[in-house]
């Protein structure tokens, strides 16, 4: 591409081409601007629908804590709070999993090895997330209950095996771009690191993943956006309990109790009970635009790292 | 002392590894086990029966594989039209830097959005109640940034040298996009557009408010009010009263069939995906 742009600059011929918009090169622009437009009509309709509820409830639509529809009171915090406490948990358990096992494969593993392990983290990526789902309430669902039995829970729907389900969702995520961006060290660091007398583990911890660690914030804030907006797995397993605000916001009791997340609450039937009511209607959607700028603002914040270190990676 | 040190730290990287592995092959055993004694001719060719109690699956797949194409056929222009664009046409790095941050934006939104926005303009605004073609636009427009990406990644990586070879025969900025680019960004096509189908053949959330119902409908007719049945919301719906036994064969034979479509099209671009990872560490 820079040959033919250095061709144009020398060549009087090819500048007067480029100037002559084709067809082929009208078509292109046309089909590039109906598909980026499509992410601006998606956000200017989920404001457009919800603009309702922004202006009766204002603020209180974030930080109120009672979701009641027959009285037109719509609060948000529970399901922001559950959301919140299953990517978190999903974090918690796929982070650092995800981020040993990136260390084992692009450091320590002989290359057939890794190739190996990488085959299956691609097919593990594949897993659909209703399969998930499936295992989510047939099996997990009662080790929870059978992990908790002395605490003597409900059920084994809880906000906990919600986030544990997501954690092995996103683990092949966080597995492939951590490794990705270990690999993207450049080998001379690490022999030299060698060289000097380093044993593995303080040529991996000291050298190679400070340089790898705004990759690896891009993978897990990647990972995060994944979480937070899973919903056919959580919903099967999270009891959709609404109006869940926990007392104390750092307790671990509401955690191993049923909870709400923004995309279990949008993926229920209540979105075809509120299709009637504006204002109701008007809250659901606004919980799809909060779902929005969560997961949309984590996958730009990863481009945005993913670039800085490219660049960073190009200089150096 | 450092030795310890050392050689826990290793172990603890290899278990991290090994559990990952654990996982895998213990979901796919599960599925596989419980599911393998289901699934037979008869279980893909017959038709749903009694509430997915009795019978098979045959317009489920049948459903899913509608859906796959139509997004496909919706992706395809789409994508090779951003990412001729992206890579060849803007001139200026700010925009196309632009460009690729909406289309990871795009990639971020999550699936369930897309029903939502489906349902809303589609569903409500356009009226065409719940349709095989909503479902297949909008799992195309969510594959889009997969297969733009894949494509823009091939299409900067192909050498200068090819372009200027056209150059200076004289093909026209066109031909060089219908005679060089697109031939051989081929393999980017088929890679992004697999990986984009196996996501796209086990989601559930785009196509729950717009295209899919779970029982009553077959081989669509038209577009209006013509939803058709899938895999995963036949999985999704069974899996929430699955205390039946016979319902509980029939779904784990349905999620070993999706779960059998999805690894084959990631097998198919596993090579691609690797080389791409793999070469990775020598730039």
């Amino acid at each position: 591409m820079t040959g033919i742009r250095a061709l144009e600059t020398e060549s009087v011929q090819a500048q007067k081409l480029a100037r002559r918009v084709s067809l082929t090169q009208w078509t292109s622009w046309v089909l590039c601007l109906i598909a980026l437009t499509s992410l601006a009509a998606l956000v200017l309709v989920l404001i457009h629908e919800s603009w309702p509820v922004w202006r009766v409830a204002g603020i209180d639509y974030l930080a109120g804590k009672q979701w009641l529809s027959s009285r037109h009171l719509f609060g948000a915090a529970p399901m922001i709070y559950g959301t919140m406490a299953v990517a978190i948990i999903a974090l918690g358990c796929a982070a650092p999993i995800g981020i040993g096992a990136a260390i084992c494969t692009s450091e320590l593993l002989p290359r057939r090895a890794r190739l190996t392990v990488k085959i299956l983290v691609e097919l593990l990526a594949g897993v659909p997330s209703v399969v998930y789902g499936l295992l989510g309430v047939l099996v997990l669902r009662g080790w929870v209950y059978d992990l908790l039995e002395p605490l003597d829970p409900l059920s084994g729907d809880t906000l906990l095996t919600g986030g544990l389900l997501v954690g092995v969702m996103i683990l092949p995520t966080i597995l492939t771009l951590s490794d990705d961006a270990l690999r993207g060290v450049p080998a001379s660091l690490r022999a030299a690191a060698r060289g000097l007398g380093l044993n593995a583990r303080e040529t991996i911890c000291r050298v190679v993943l400070p340089q790898a660690i705004p990759g690896i914030i891009a993978a897990i804030l990647l990972a995060l956006g994944r979480a937070l907006g899973e919903m056919i797995a959580v919903f099967l397993v999270v009891g959709r309990q609404d109006n869940q605000w926990p007392e104390r916001l750092w307790s671990v009791t509401p955690l191993i109790s049923p909870g709400q997340t923004l995309a279990s609450k949008l993926g229920g039937s209540e979105i075809h009970i509120a299709h009637g009511d504006p204002l109701h209607w008007a809250a659901m959607v606004g919980l799809g635009l909060l779902l929005l700028g969560m997961a949309g603002g984590a996958a730009a914040a990863a481009f945005l790292l993913q670039q800085k270190q490219l660049r960073h990676a190009q200089a150096s | 002392m450092r030795k310890l040190l050392d050689l826990t730290f290793r172990a603890a990287a290899v278990l991290c590894a090994l559990l990952a592995c654990l996982i895998f092959g213990w979901i796919v055993s599960a599925i596989v086990w419980r599911g393998f004694s289901v699934v037979n001719w008869r279980f893909l060719t017959e038709p749903m029966r009694l509430a997915g109690a009795e019978g098979g699956i045959f317009h489920n797949l049948i459903g899913t594989l509608i859906l796959l194409s139509t997004a496909l056929i919706v992706t395809t222009p789409l994508s090779v039209g951003t990412a001729l664009v992206t890579a060849f046409y803007i001139q200026s790095e700010r925009w196309r830097r632009l460009c690729l941050l909406c289309l990871y934006v795009l990639n971020g939104v999550p699936s369930l959005l897309f029903g939502l926005f489906g349902f809303i303009v589609f569903v409500s605004f356009f009226g065409w109640g719940k349709s095989w073609l909503t479902g297949g636009i909008l799992l195309g427009f969510m594959i889009l940034p997969t297969v733009s990406v894949a494509l823009v990644e091939r299409l900067r990586s192909l050498p200068p040298l090819r372009m200027e070879a056209a150059a200076g025969l004289g093909l026209s900025r066109s031909r060089i996009v219908w005679f060089v680019l697109l031939p051989q960004c081929l393999g980017g096509w088929v890679s992004g557009s697999f990986l984009g189908l196996a996501r796209a053949a086990g989601e559930t959330a785009p196509i729950l408010f717009t295209a899919t119902i779970f029982a009553g409908a077959s081989i669509p007719s038209g577009i209006k009010e013509n939803p058709v049945l899938t895999l995963p919301y036949h999985i999704f719906i069974l899996a929430q009263d699955s205390f039946d036994q016979a319902i509980g064969g029939k779904v784990w034979g349905t999620a070993l069939v999706l779960l059998m479509l999805a690894f084959c099209m990631s097998l198919v671009v596993l090579p691609v995906r690797l080389r791409i990872h793999e070469e990775a560490d020598h730039v």
